[in-house]
């Protein structure tokens, strides 16, 4: 029992911590947080399920296609929802753009896919037990997004463009930096992080329009708590969230697992605002 | 002279008086056909107003939290849910032995005013999206919570709702509860928008920090917004139990939240029969659109877009009709400074002689000092000018004064008593108003109701006297109006009393900070940088009523970079140069003072 | 000294006419007038709160504005920084604004974000031969920097492009003197490659010794404008600065 709260644990929580590092990749582009985080997500199980069970498609097909979705989607959210409200950003008014899109996207979902929750295929047929598809296939999609982000921060000048925006998008915008082209990139990517957490835990949350607002709350706790922008925060914050939530499930149940989670959200934040890890910044008068 | 100011207030008073009777004939003619409904005697249409009855009262308080302080608390839905199944548990008896159905309603309020309070916490700490994110992780949990808790809630079966007994029993006596509940919600959410308390949620929303130089304090004001939406959630889902008459989960859609949210934007924020006419509209019109049924959550949420993109500002902005009509474009300041005397009360000898005094203090940002043990005193009836190159701790030192910053190391003293650091919103107790660098003023609210604000602490009546406009509130409003009419008359903007703040021009704006600092009657005066932005004229009778409110015994700190206008006025100047004090004295030594001239001059 | 003079016949690489600028319902500029030659140094002097900075902003399009702005010929009164940078018009602005999470190198690199790769290392190493010191240190992250280094981190990120018209915001700011010479002395450099710069300065006597022409901005406008071996410019200055009598400039 204890391996398998630990491999499940761990299998949400990645999909929380990808959900998380949407959150920061939209944010550090934009210092707007989204709420098509959950979206993408619920969308990565949903599509994925669609074309490769639906559609009849071959698995590398079906997330290429599941991927691509997703940077449109990024790519919309930012035209549509965020580009018109940022220069008034004090008004916060992004917050009920970006949920409004999300919940139109999430009803056409209801209507075109239904309001029941549909298996995900297995993709590749090993396990049972650890071995299992649904455990680890979460745990690489976080590590290879890992990684990737490294790679593409240090290793290209678009990624240590996306650094500088995220540091000082005015200093940026002086030096002549695209800044609405960066913009529109980092959220594609985003949008393809967030279709590959909820294609890669499909298996374990079912192709289901409902995940999107569980997906939205619980992949926002470890960026609360990790720091905002903080994509080291955001995995270590997520897995231990998902394990957390697996043994309180298991151990003392459903209700007080839901109760714990936003009890302890809420105390951290209101003793440390600026997250766990994050630093305090001084206010402006 | 009299006759100006005897004049203008009455002029003011009429015109606000037609305003009121224009709101009131739309409520009159709301509350006749609610009253009327049931000779139709269509149950159809009974329920669907029962439903719009039911959301109003959500929706009036939850317009205070959204509206006025500006909080977006999307999940409020969670209040509805909460009271919907205290109510019917209590009445079922599932958790305990059964209740009587008005008794489990009150306890669905309670449960609703502490559950408001517990996702209110969040937001007097965290920013708007961490705020958003809270009540939206509390409607989930309780959702899950309700799936999950069979016992009592009956788990994805669900439980049925109360049954209220005579005289509001099901059919149309149950119609009149509703109705009469939700009008109690809107003449009390009415009483506090237009009241001081209104008045400074609507400061938070958009003036923060001048809401806190004002004395207004923030949690509180805040917790007990939170009670009163989360009471008037927790009874709208006592309702909505009965309604319904058998409750799941999947009743409490977010789709509601969202709802709520576009009744009370497209309604306009700042608003109540805005946000009640979208609340009933938008209940009843997907009863008259049945094929739509389906796609109903996503028209809102293309609504709720639509909105948030185009009209932020909601119909009632576009229905503002009294503030689309040009202002006079010549439009002159011309200050009354002998009104001063009875703006500040008293005559200015009278009041007693006091002194602010930093001694030694050191403020550091990471590794910057910005203050590095600086001595100042502050006199009652002097006009003390603090000048200097930028980044000389100017207005750090102001801040530090009225408690924005927390010195490292020091001591501050009002008369030898000490003055606590980082308290800004006690600063108004002291009576130490100021003004700032840019303008902070509510723009969507009249320049009257902007200097009203300044004069908050001033009110004796509590939050609950308020909410049943008890003579105490009436009175405070009364005084709050009338000194307000004065002050904007010392500074000499009366005419401008009804008009929406953010028409004015820039040097207007800052007549207005000193007259909502005025209505604190200041011992002490703090101006960051008063003078910027004026015309040489402008700029002289700002002077002239500098000078003319110190002669009443105020004290003044005067933050400028206008060299002239410091020598004007000043009686003392004390020079910053990185965080000390380069030189102090008389205008004139420092005028002649050669080091002055080159940390000016750079030479 | 080169020839720097700017020449009445030859239309002026840069020509503001009529700019004004401001902060939300804040006007701080007024109608201003300014020219720069190409190949001249320009010292735009002034109290604090006399508008400066936002002068600069308001030339690169960080900050909207009304008025026309004509650089090298071409019509620049609508367009936003990234064009401006395009055409050659660079600003470093105040406060040594480099990305400190990033590698000196990046830092530089980042400044000719769209360019070639080969094109783009030349033109980097180039940027970086202004100031040794921190060529030396070009793989540590710029957070590592002093004050002065990060200064000329930022000067040499404005070169990246080889600029026709640098516009520098008070290089000067928190620096040591020592540093200070090293900075103004790359203006200088640059001026005899033939870059003209408009330079923002708050220590007067240091900018006049450097500048070809001055001109003095007070309540956001331009109060005096001359060249700098007039006589008794310090006076003038000073009296400019101080404005005797309050009125003269915005008496209407």
């Amino acid at each position: 029992m204890f391996a398998s709260i630990v491999s499940y644990g761990l299998a949400v929580g990645a999909v929380y911590a990808l959900i998380g590092i949407t959150y920061n990749v939209m944010f550090s582009a934009s210092r707007v947080f989204s709420f098509t985080a959950g979206m993408l997500g619920m969308l990565g199980g949903v599509l994925g399920a669609l074309f490769i069970t639906e559609w009849g498609l071959p698995t590398i097909v079906g997330l290429v296609l599941v991927l691509a979705c997703g940077a449109v989607l990024g790519i919309v959210t930012e035209i549509v929802t965020v580009r018109p409200v940022l220069k008034s950003i004090d008004q916060h008014l992004y917050v009920l753009s970006t949920l409004a899109f999300a919940l139109m996207i999430q009803q056409l979902t209801a209507i075109w896919w239904g309001t029941d929750a549909r298996p995900f295929p297995r993709l590749i047929p090993i396990g049972p037990g650890w071995l299992d598809q649904q455990f680890w296939l979460p745990m690489l999609a976080c590590a290879v997004t890992i990684v990737g982000l490294e790679l593409l921060y240090r290793k290209t000048l678009i990624g240590r463009a996306f650094l500088a925006i995220a540091e000082d998008a005015y200093a940026a915008r002086a030096l002549g930096l695209p800044e609405t082209g960066l913009r529109m990139a980092s959220y594609a990517l985003a949008g393809m992080i967030g279709a590959l957490a909820g294609f890669s835990g499909a298996e374990i949350l079912l192709a289901f329009f409902g995940n999107q607002a569980i997906l939205n709350f619980y992949g926002f706790v470890p960026v609360a708590l990790g720091g905002m922008g903080s994509n080291r925060g955001a995995v270590i914050g997520g897995l231990a969230l998902g394990v957390f939530q697996q043994a309180a499930n298991f151990l003392v149940g459903g209700i007080f697992a839901a109760v714990a989670v936003f009890a302890v959200f809420i105390v951290v934040l209101l003793l440390r605002p600026e997250g766990l890890a994050g630093a305090a910044t001084a206010r402006r008068v | 002279m009299t006759d100006a100011t005897a004049s203008g207030p009455v002029r003011v008073g009429e015109r606000s008086l037609l305003g009121k009777l224009e709101g009131s004939v739309s409520w009159i003619l709301l509350g006749l056909v609610g009253l009327l409904l049931p000779l139709l005697d269509d149950s159809y249409i009974g329920v669907i107003a029962q439903r719009a009855y039911i959301y109003w009262i959500l929706s009036a308080g939850l317009n205070l939290v959204v509206g006025y302080a500006g909080q977006i608390a999307i999940g409020w839905v969670s209040m509805l849910t909460l009271g919907a199944y205290t109510t019917a548990a209590l009445t079922a008896g599932t958790a305990t032995d059964p209740w009587h159905p008005y008794l489990a309603l009150i306890a669905g309020g309670v449960i609703g005013a502490a559950a408001g309070v517990i996702v209110g916490l969040p937001a007097l700490r965290l920013r708007t999206f961490y705020f958003a994110m809270t009540t939206l992780g509390f409607a989930t949990i309780v959702t899950q919570v309700a799936l999950a808790w069979k016992s009592v809630t009956g788990g994805g079966v669900g439980t049925p709702g109360p049954v209220f007994p005579w005289p509001f029993d099901p059919g149309w006596g149950f119609y009149y509860f509703c109705f009469i509940l939700a009008a109690l919600a809107t003449w009390m959410t009415a009483n506090i928008a237009s009241s001081r308390f209104g008045r400074a949620l609507v400061a938070i929303r958009d003036a923060e920090v001048a809401a806190e130089a004002s004395g207004i304090a923030k949690p509180r004001l805040l917790i007990a917004v939170f009670l009163f939406a989360g009471a008037l959630g927790g009874v709208a889902g006592g309702l909505f139990a009965s309604l319904q008459s058998y409750i799941t989960p999947d009743a409490f859609t977010f789709e509601i939240s969202v709802l709520f949210f576009i009744a009370i934007l497209i309604g306009g924020r700042g608003s109540i029969l805005g946000p009640a006419l979208g609340t009933i509209i938008l209940t009843a019109l997907p009863e008259f659109a049945a094929p739509l049924v389906q796609w109903s959550t996503f028209l809102y949420a293309a609504l709720l877009l639509v909105i948030v993109l185009v009209i932020p500002g909601g119909i009632a902005d576009l229905l503002d009709y009294k503030n689309r009509r040009p202002l006079e474009q010549h439009r002159e300041i011309v200050p009354r400074p002998d009104l001063l005397g009875r703006v500040l009360g008293g005559d200015g000898r009278s009041r007693g002689k006091s002194t602010i005094a930093l001694r030694d203090i050191e403020l550091h940002f990471g590794g910057v000092r910005a203050i590095d043990g600086l001595d100042l005193e502050v006199r009652s009836g002097e006009v003390h000018g603090l000048i200097g190159p930028n980044g000389s701790g100017k207005t750090t030192t102001l801040n530090v004064i009225s408690g924005y910053y927390r010195p490292n190391a020091g001591q501050m003293t009002l008369d030898g008593a000490e003055l606590p650091f980082a308290l800004p919103h006690a600063r108004a107790g002291y009576r130490i108003s100021r003004t700032f660098q840019t303008p902070r003023l509510v723009g969507a609210a009249s320049v009257l109701e902007n200097v009203m604000i300044g004069g908050t602490v001033h009110g004796h009546g509590t939050f609950t006297e308020s909410i049943l406009a008890l003579p105490r509130h009436r009175r405070d409003e009364r005084h709050l109006k009338a000194a307000a009419l004065q002050a904007l008359a010392t500074v000499g903007l009366e005419s401008l009393a009804q008009v929406r703040a953010d028409r004015l021009q820039h040097s207007e704006l800052r007549f207005i900070e000193i007259a909502r600092a005025l209505m604190l009657k200041p011992a002490f005066l703090l101006l960051d940088e008063p003078a910027a932005g004026l015309s040489a004229e402008e700029i002289r009778r700002l002077g002239n009523l500098i000078k003319a409110s110190s002669r009443e015994g105020v004290g003044v700190l005067l933050v400028e970079h206008h060299a002239d206008l410091i020598f004007d006025i000043c009686d003392r100047v004390t020079v910053l140069n990185l965080g000390k004090t380069l030189a102090a004295g008389t205008p004139n030594e420092i005028r002649s003072h050669r080091e002055v001239v080159s940390a000016y001059l750079g030479a | 000294m080169p020839t720097s003079a700017p020449n009445p016949m030859v239309e002026p690489l840069l020509k503001i006419s009529g700019l004004s600028a401001g902060y939300g319902k804040i006007g701080v500029l007024n109608g201003i007038d300014l020219t720069v030659g190409a190949g001249e140094i320009v010292a735009l002097l002034g109290p604090n709160g006399a508008g400066k900075s936002t002068l600069l902003k308001a030339i690169s399009g960080l900050l909207p504005r009304t008025g026309t702005i004509t650089f090298g010929g071409q019509d620049m009164s609508k367009t936003g920084p990234r064009e401006a940078v395009n055409a050659g018009l660079v600003h470093v602005v105040e406060g040594h604004r480099v990305f400190t999470q990033l590698s000196v190198h990046d830092n530089v690199m980042l400044a000719g974000y769209g360019m070639k790769g080969s094109e783009l290392g030349t033109r980097v190493g180039e940027a970086l031969r202004f100031f040794p010191e921190i060529a030396e240190k070009r793989n540590d992250r710029a957070v590592t920097l002093s004050g002065g280094q990060q200064q000329m981190l930022a000067v040499a990120q404005g070169l990246v492009r080889r600029p026709r018209l640098l516009m520098l915001d008070e290089p000067s700011a928190g620096l040591s003197p020592v540093l200070v010479d090293r900075v103004l002395a790359a203006a200088a450099q640059l001026r005899d490659a033939g870059t003209a710069v408009l330079l923002v300065e708050q220590l007067i006597e240091k900018a006049l010794k450097l500048a070809d022409r001055v001109y003095a901005l007070a309540r956001g406008s331009i109060v005096l404008e001359a060249r700098t071996n007039e006589d008794d410019l310090p006076n003038r200055l000073e009296h400019a600065y101080f404005g005797q009598d309050v009125s003269a400039p915005l008496a209407s």
